[in-house]
């Protein structure tokens, strides 16, 4: 479904990936771990068409079309779904307002009719409770006022209206207590199935007990330096990324 | 980071859509401005000696008047004596006895404007006094008000036939010496609206009045007095639109607002002049002046407006708030594009006991355009338990545009409260990020983001006039993002 | 039309001085430029509160006499210069002695640097905006020129004292320049005061040149009596990730203005500008402050409190200017006042001109009283309400005196606040 072939990418000039290659089938869940600066949440970006990176060589293959031709949102009606490490917010526009106009941008796409303010709302409201979101939060403006908790609950609410094709999340873990882990953890679990693919990007391996991965790839000074099955995260949990001969900032203030 | 810039200002390309002139048969005065002029207006109007001795009184203190230039905008010179100050379609009767008397192609030009105003195709419920040019043309649903006791007419019958109010309260709020264009104003007003709503009356219908400057080389004065008396509610809206045009126009008009004890008056504007084109070149002049009183205890005026049109304008709807418990609020969103430059706000001034008051503006600029917020907040010895609270919010969109904000602020009471904030902001990268990549249409976002900043003051417009406003701004910022 | 008064042409009279030549050239131009200068209105906007305030009469225009040292012993921790009525007194005066660190008289520069200086003098304020600087130029008869070569670091703070001795009517133009090299450091103590009795004009200018990386701190305290009308300029421009920390401190008299204008002219400079002014009886303090923020990735941070009782006038207006290419700029500004009495006035007038996108500025201001709910719970507290208010009205301005980074002056300032406070709530 995906193939990244020998992709560099630059942000103000300085190089972050310098020739990744990866290739994601349908039904499968990838996990990108990495130390701090190793270019994980710039592959995400670049996936997902963050005009401030910007691509300098290689390809992205979307079911064989070329990804990079094409702008943000037409990537995003092909599939691909970005959840942020840092959803912002948009003060004054309601969720509910955002939510239908996205899922609608996405219907219009596949040749479907749009929902009705009616018909939508009772699906959001369905899906708020499989993220334990209280359905107020649809009528807040977007991320407005929401804790780092509810911010993720929140994008994983919009991962499951908008179905992708592919859902990357980037580092979905990271700020959140272990009740709200297992919330957003079902929540992605839920999103499985034979025609979607997953790609987490996370630095630890906590997430991936709830989310068990398919296939593990560690980046490394913007280079994919090893990859395999589930067991290579136990095993980075348990040797730190030093074992493979990579310096992470995080260990070394906490060593 | 540039690119969202550039998208943006893309979007921002509008066309106007009011820019049409009707052909139609007019009375115009030669250009010119003297105490013969006013009196052949006066006569034109049928108009009772005091109106004449009034206009000419204010025509005499105009003359000693400077324009005032401590705005933050630049306009070039105006030459008062080459305006038209009267221009008028002709008719075949003195007065059109009903609807069915004016003419065809101006019940034409208003329903091409979204105003139809033939009652059995009545705007939802809502009454509209037209003004095109100089004088009014039709004004709707008159009997039904009439007998709830609604006076609800143009300013020059009201002379005719309510004198004595007329003359008690005219220049009762904003006198001829007020300011520059307050004065020529009330020399040379020549139409508006007038509205008496009697004691305990709540207003069975949004009152509106439409106006339209169609005439090239005219200027448009129009007056417009409120009367809510104790007890009254009344709802009212204005809408504006104008033919686009090389040369700028003038529109300098005075509404007066006056609320009696427990009287609550709601003015509702969306203003939509034509704001010239993408080069600056046109536009009208939009240099009015709004006040209201709140004379009596327990009284309310709300001002809310939408502006999106217009080259520059000049405008500060204010509330003197005399009355115990008097209550006065400023809802306004203020949009400016390519060269419009705008100095818009309120005044605020407390006088009474517990007097409160609620300033909301949303500034948003783009294009090369400048957007200015300049505020009032006035506390008198008097205004004991005196509360204003103040927002001020600016939006930027693209870095060739400039945002202002001069808010004053002086309390001379020791029990009175001001609480005054203001940010500034742009439609961030991060922002149209993730609207695109839910698959949204950057256009589509930033109108979304747009709507969203202005929601606060949308809230405050009826129901048929919010739709309108979201509908300008989606308009007003098309082709912002390509 | 009424013409408006013009600067009565006894002001443009300099006394003949000792200054160098050049010092002297830049004085007389100033003088010739000033004549028939319209004094302030009410219809002139950054005067619009305290034109009224403004007495410019014949008998101020005379200079104070000099030569006398009736200043007290000082006993502060840290160096000091005592300027007599505009004059500099050697013999009360402690100098560092420190590497890099000159402190110089204006009348002791040699021709070279006297020309240096008068290149250089009013090149920090915006002219327009404060018309009455360019009559210290016109009249300074001394001055002090601080210069810090590059890295050079002062270790205690250095006092200034200015001494108006008002023995007879008139005036004196307290001048400081400060050329603070790349990556030095000091900080400068202002402090204004007065001695004698007949009414007197203090027009002080105060100006600073921050290369790269320099760090200043300066507290101005406006201390002066009751005759003393009180006209102070202070300007600064700062280069690449130089910072201003800038505490201004002042009691109300007959006419108390400040004009403050920082200019941020290269990325990474930054300022904090921290003010206080209270005002009893008629007194009146007008402060005016501009940060020009005219480069990219710049800070600016603003706090200015007042407390305003009885009769008394109090007047802000803060003027926050983001150039057009000074994208990434923060700026915050905050003014909060106390109104004391129905019988004072407190206007204030936060302005934002904006002319770049990418920026983050805000700005608030309150007008009010001592909150109710916080009074209430110290009055519960069995708290008498006198106390409750001088507490809770401490409480509101020594927020930022507790900024202030010298102890003696926070100690001093401290106490005169209290004072005044207490003064304040007396018989209320």
């Amino acid at each position: 479904m995906l193939s990244i072939r020998n992709l560099h990418a630059a942000v103000d000039g300085k190089e972050i990936l310098k020739g990744i290659d990866l290739e994601i089938k349908p039904g499968e869940v990838h996990a990108i771990m990495g130390p701090n600066g190793s270019g994980k949440s710039t592959l995400s970006a670049v996936l997902a068409g963050n005009e401030a990176y910007e691509v300098t060589e290689g390809d992205i293959l979307l079911d064989g079309e070329n990804l990079l031709e094409k702008e943000t949102e037409e990537r995003a009606r092909d599939g691909i779904f970005l959840a942020f490490q840092y959803p912002v917010e948009i003060p004054g526009v309601s969720n509910l307002q955002f939510l239908r106009t996205a899922v609608n941008a996405m219907r219009v796409h596949r040749g479907l009719d749009e929902l009705s303010a009616v018909d939508f709302m009772k699906l959001a409201k369905e899906t708020t409770k499989q993220v334990d979101l209280d359905p107020a939060f649809l009528k807040r403006g977007v991320n407005e006022g929401f804790s780092g908790g509810e911010k993720k609950r929140n994008e994983i609410l919009q991962a499951l209206l908008l179905e992708p094709r592919l859902a990357i999340l980037d580092e979905t873990d990271s700020g959140l207590d272990i009740d709200a882990l297992k919330v957003v953890a079902d929540g992605v679990n839920a999103l499985r199935s034979p025609e979607r693919a997953i790609l987490m990007v996370t630095h630890y391996q906590r997430l991936l007990n709830h989310i068990v991965p398919d296939f593990v790839h560690v980046l490394a000074g913007g280079r994919i330096v090893k990859s395999g099955g589930r067991e290579l995260a136990l095993e980075l949990e348990e040797r730190g990324y030093g074992w493979l001969g990579i310096k992470d900032s995080d260990e070394v203030e906490a060593g | 980071m540039a690119n969202t810039d550039k998208q943006v200002n893309e979007l921002i390309k509008r066309e106007y859509e009011h820019g049409f002139v009707t052909e139609i048969e007019a009375e115009t005065f030669e250009p010119g401005l003297n105490e013969d002029i006013i009196g052949r207006l006066s006569a034109i109007k049928k108009e009772p000696q005091f109106m004449l001795d009034w206009r000419l009184k204010a025509y005499r203190r105009w003359l000693e008047m400077d324009e005032p230039n401590w705005a933050h905008v630049g306009y070039p010179k105006i030459d008062y004596n080459a305006i038209s100050y009267y221009s008028a379609p002709k008719r075949k009767e003195d007065m059109p006895q009903s609807l069915d008397d004016v003419d065809p192609e101006l019940l034409k030009t208003y329903e091409k404007l979204g105003i139809p105003l033939h009652e059995r195709e009545k705007l939802a419920g809502v009454a509209v006094d037209a003004v095109f040019d100089s004088v009014s043309v039709a004004t709707t649903f008159k009997e039904p008000l009439a007998k709830a006791g609604v006076i609800f007419c143009s300013i020059s019958e009201a002379i005719q036939d309510y004198p004595e109010l007329v003359q008690k309260y005219l220049g009762s709020v904003v006198p001829a010496g007020d300011n520059f264009f307050a004065g020529l104003n009330s020399a040379v007003f020549s139409d508006g609206t007038f509205v008496y709503v009697p004691k305990g009356v709540r207003c069975p219908m949004e009152l509106s009045t439409y106006f339209r400057i169609n005439a090239a080389n005219t200027g448009q004065f129009e007056r417009t007095l409120i009367i809510a008396d104790e007890g009254s509610y009344v709802s009212y809206l204005e809408g504006c639109t104008a033919p686009m045009r090389d040369e700028n126009q003038l529109h300098a008009a005075v509404v007066e607002l006056v609320a009696l004890d427990d009287a609550q008056i709601k003015y509702s504007t969306v203003q939509n002049w034509y704001p010239g084109d993408e080069n600056g070149k046109g536009g009208i002049f939009n240099f009015v002046t709004k006040r209201g009183a709140c004379i009596g205890k327990n009284s309310k005026i709300s001002w809310t407006q939408v502006e999106t049109g217009s080259a520059v304008t000049w405008k500060y709807p204010s509330c003197v708030l005399r009355g115990e418990n008097s209550v006065g609020e400023f809802y306004s969103v203020a949009l400016t594009n390519n060269y419009q430059q705008a100095d818009t706000g309120t005044k605020m001034i407390h006088l009474g006991k517990n007097t409160s008051s609620t300033i909301i503006s949303k500034g948003i600029s783009a294009g090369r355009s400048s957007n200015a917020y300049r505020g009032l907040v006035k506390f008198g010895p008097g205004a004991e338990g005196a509360r204003n609270f103040t927002q001020c919010d600016s939006l930027l969109i693209g870095d060739q545009c400039a945002a202002h904000t001069f808010p004053y602020i002086e309390s001379k009471n020791k029990g009175a409260i001001v609480e005054h904030e203001a940010t500034t902001s742009k439609v961030s990268d991060e922002q149209m990020f993730l609207c695109r990549q839910r698959g949204i249409d950057p256009e589509q976002a930033v109108s979304m983001i747009v709507n969203g900043f202005c929601k606060e003051v949308f809230k405050e417009l009826p129901m048929e006039f919010a739709v309108e406003a979201g509908k300008l701004l989606e308009v007003s910022l098309e082709g912002s993002v390509g | 039309m009424k013409t408006a008064p013009t600067l009565s042409s006894a002001f443009l009279e300099a006394a003949a001085g000792k200054l160098p030549a050049p010092l002297q050239a830049l004085r007389a131009q100033r003088g010739k430029a000033l004549a028939d200068m319209p004094l302030p209105t009410r219809k002139t906007e950054n005067w619009k509160y305290s034109s009224r305030y403004l007495k410019l009469t014949d008998e101020l225009a005379a200079s104070l006499p000099s030569g006398r040292n009736s200043g007290p012993g000082l006993a502060v921790d840290g160096y000091h210069v005592v300027i007599h009525n505009g004059v500099l007194v050697p013999e009360a005066s402690d100098f560092p002695d420190v590497d890099g660190i000159e402190i110089r008289s204006f009348v002791d520069l040699d021709d070279d640097t006297a020309q240096h200086l008068a290149d250089r003098l009013d090149n920090t304020l915006d002219n327009n905006a404060v018309q009455m600087a360019r009559l210290n130029t016109a009249r300074f008869e001394d001055g002090l020129y601080i210069r810090l070569r590059q890295d050079a670091v002062l270790d205690r703070p250095l006092f200034v004292i200015f001494e108006a001795d008002a023995e007879a009517a008139g005036s004196v133009y307290p001048r400081i320049y400060v050329d603070a090299g790349a990556n030095s450091q000091m900080t400068l103590v202002e402090e204004y005061i007065s001695t004698g009795d007949q009414t007197a004009l203090v027009d002080a200018v105060t100006e600073f040149s921050l290369a790269d990386g320099a760090n200043v701190t300066n507290v101005r305290l406006s201390l002066e009596g009751e005759n003393i009308h009180h006209i102070g300029a202070t300007g600064a421009r700062l280069l690449g990730h130089a910072r201003l920390d800038s505490h201004c401190v002042g009691f109300g008299g007959p006419l108390r203005r400040h004009d403050l204008q920082v200019r941020l002219e290269a990325p990474g400079a930054n300022c904090r500008l921290n003010g206080v002014a209270v005002t009893q009886d008629k007194q009146h303090f007008d402060n005016h402050t501009t940060i020009e923020h005219v480069a990219p990735h710049c800070d600016s941070e603003e706090t200015y409190r007042n407390i305003a009782a009885d009769e008394s006038h109090a007047i802000f207006n803060g003027r926050i200017h983001i150039h057009k290419d000074a994208q990434k700029s923060n700026a915050n500004m905050s003014n909060k006042n106390l109104l004391l009495s129905t019988g004072a006035e407190i206007d204030t007038k936060p302005e934002l001109e904006i002319y770049a996108d990418d920026v983050k500025c805000a700005h608030g201001a309150t007008v009010g009283q001592l909150d109710e709910t916080a009074l209430f719970y110290l009055v519960s507290r069995g708290i008498d309400r006198r106390e409750a208010n001088t507490l809770l009205s401490m409480a509101f301005i020594n927020e930022l005196i507790e900024q202030i980074p010298v102890e003696a002056v926070r100690e001093t300032v401290q106490a005169r606040l209290n004072r005044f406070i207490e003064q304040a709530f007396e018989g209320a």
